[in-house]
């Protein structure tokens, strides 16, 4: 197996800190760079850029537009591989909008739909596409089959990575009360292309832990060297948090814990 | 009934606080009514986090003078009051999350003469991006130029009169500052407009421009509106072309 990269996302509030550190292979971007944003140049001079921004929800097809901008940040990151999620946030009429990576139902109709729709989408990049699983936070009584099942026939029917976000994965496990390990045993992890890992916290709300913008735990980083052992063809890893306040203390010390980690 | 069309219905129930609360919602028992709403909530407070930070930029900016930061008003008693009327996205609720935000920051220090102009600024641009959008052209033809028609102003579409010239401070509010930038106290005009995707734009609005806005009421002919306005065929399209393309303005293509 090739060494693994150890990576972050570019968070633009950190552009300076970034542009000077050492020890980070890679930067995925979830938005476009600013117009006046002084450290892009050196960003993008300096370090492998991967595609992770919001394209549109495999659910339905991706129209013209969005396919152009996929094509055109692409282009601009010089990407190794496009990233989208298994997600449906938002209603077909476009009334209601989360805002937030929402899973579909795991059913044989939404399934039919992301394949075709991945297909075409795949059909139209330069680079492959990788998938990343999106937790739930409850089970909705329409879905058919469990989650690992799904993303299984997924990634079989379309040939396309997997992104296995492993907080993602974590979360589900604590939530159902089984142990991490058993629950991502379950999943098709010689599909997985990148890794995500992250810190999790309690939030009010959820009454429980959920992804913030920290840095992973020591059970967390465990766990991520229990899956990279299992994910032969991985290539990358990526600290996974993209906040206005995270601090570069976190993100630099948390790709440090990560490649120690490994 | 589809499995697209149960999913629309979860995420309506996610992000629809009344509906949430139906009986229509109930019976279908689809989810554990706990777990739904902790997640709502959970949803809410991010959805609004966003905006608030984007949005209310410049008063964030602004904080270590002000004391107060924008988005503290997600952990306060008002928000989690507002919860069970949440429908996330509409105008109502940006409107009603806006008041509070502009509450507080007035009730710290003012940081600078301009403050109200700058909260009013911010209000109106979280404002115009709230409501249905346009995620996936269907190729139908919407929004289509159509310069013969009737030009008509698209609802949410604001013009803003400040009392500081305020773009002339807004990017260098956001640079390192010792003392918060000053602007010119002089009557200035802005256009407040969003695409059908959802993308917020701003314009400084000229008397044309103004004018322009006040009259496309989508029964004048461009004859009509340019004699309304004063304006040669030329100066109106010019203006019309970039309305549109800010989303300030569509053509009515109905009979």
């Amino acid at each position: 197996m090739a060494p693994l990269m150890v990576g972050a996302f570019y968070n633009p509030h950190l552009g300076a800190e970034l542009a000077a550190t050492t020890g980070i292979d890679h930067l995925a971007m979830a938005d476009p760079p600013a117009p006046q944003d002084p450290h892009w140049p050196a960003i993008k001079a300096r370090y492998t850029l991967l595609l992770h921004d919001y394209l549109g929800q495999l659910s339905e097809p991706l129209d013209e537009r969005a396919i152009q901008r996929a094509r055109s940040l692409a282009a601009l990151y010089d990407t190794p591989w496009v990233a989208e999620h298994f997600q449906c946030l938002h209603t077909e009429d476009g009334t209601y909008n989360l805002n937030y990576v929402f899973p579909p139902l795991y059913t044989e109709e939404f399934l039919t739909r992301f394949v075709a729709n991945a297909n075409a989408l795949q059909a139209r990049l330069d680079q492959p596409l990788v998938m990343e699983n999106i937790p739930g936070f409850f089970d909705v009584q329409a879905s058919q089959m469990p989650e690992p099942v799904w993303l299984r026939r997924f990634f079989e029917a379309t040939g396309t990575g997997f992104l296995l976000d492993l907080p993602h994965v974590w979360l589900e496990a604590h939530y159902r009360a089984i142990a991490p390990q058993s629950w991502l045993a379950e999943f098709p992890l010689e599909h997985v292309v990148e890794l995500h890992v992250a810190g999790v916290e309690e939030d009010g709300d959820l009454r429980g832990p959920w992804i913030a913008p920290t840095g992973p735990s020591d059970e967390m980083l465990a766990f991520m060297a229990h899956a990279v052992a299992k994910c032969p063809r991985a290539k990358a890893v990526t600290f996974d948090a993209f906040s206005p306040s995270l601090t570069a203390e976190v993100l630099v010390g948390s790709v440090e814990r990560i490649r120690s980690a490994l | 009934m589809s499995d697209r069309a149960v999913q629309d219905d979860v995420i309506r129930a996610l992000a629809d606080a009344p509906y949430r609360a139906s009986a229509a919602w109930r019976r279908r028992a689809l989810a554990e009514p706990e777990r739904v709403e902790r997640f709502a909530r959970f949803l809410a407070r991010h959805f609004y986090y966003e905006r608030i930070v984007h949005f209310f930029k410049y008063s964030r900016a602004l904080a270590r003078v002000t004391g107060r930061r924008p988005e503290a008003v997600l952990r306060q008693p008002g928000f989690d009051a507002l919860l069970p009327a949440v429908v996330l996205g509409s105008r109502e609720t940006a409107r009603a999350v806006c008041r509070l935000v502009v509450d507080h920051v007035r009730s710290g220090d003012p940081a600078v003469p301009y403050q109200d102009d700058l909260l009013r600024y911010e209000e109106a641009m979280m404002v115009v991006e709230a409501g249905p959008r346009v995620w996936r052209d269907t190729g139908s033809g919407e929004g289509g130029s159509g310069m013969g028609a009737a030009p008509e102003l698209v609802a949410g579409t604001v013009l803003l009169q400040l009392d500081y010239d305020l773009p002339l401070v807004l990017a260098g509010l956001l640079q390192s500052w010792t003392s918060p930038p000053e602007a010119p106290r002089q009557r200035t005009t802005v256009l407040v407009a969003r695409s059908r995707h959802g993308r917020v734009a701003v314009a400084r609005a000229d008397g044309v421009v103004a004018s322009v806005v006040q009259l496309a009421d989508g029964t004048r002919t461009l004859d009509d509106l340019a004699r309304a306005a004063g304006l040669r065929p030329g100066e109106l399209e010019a203006t019309l072309q970039g309305l549109t393309e800010i989303g300030a303005v569509r053509f009515s293509t109905g009979s």
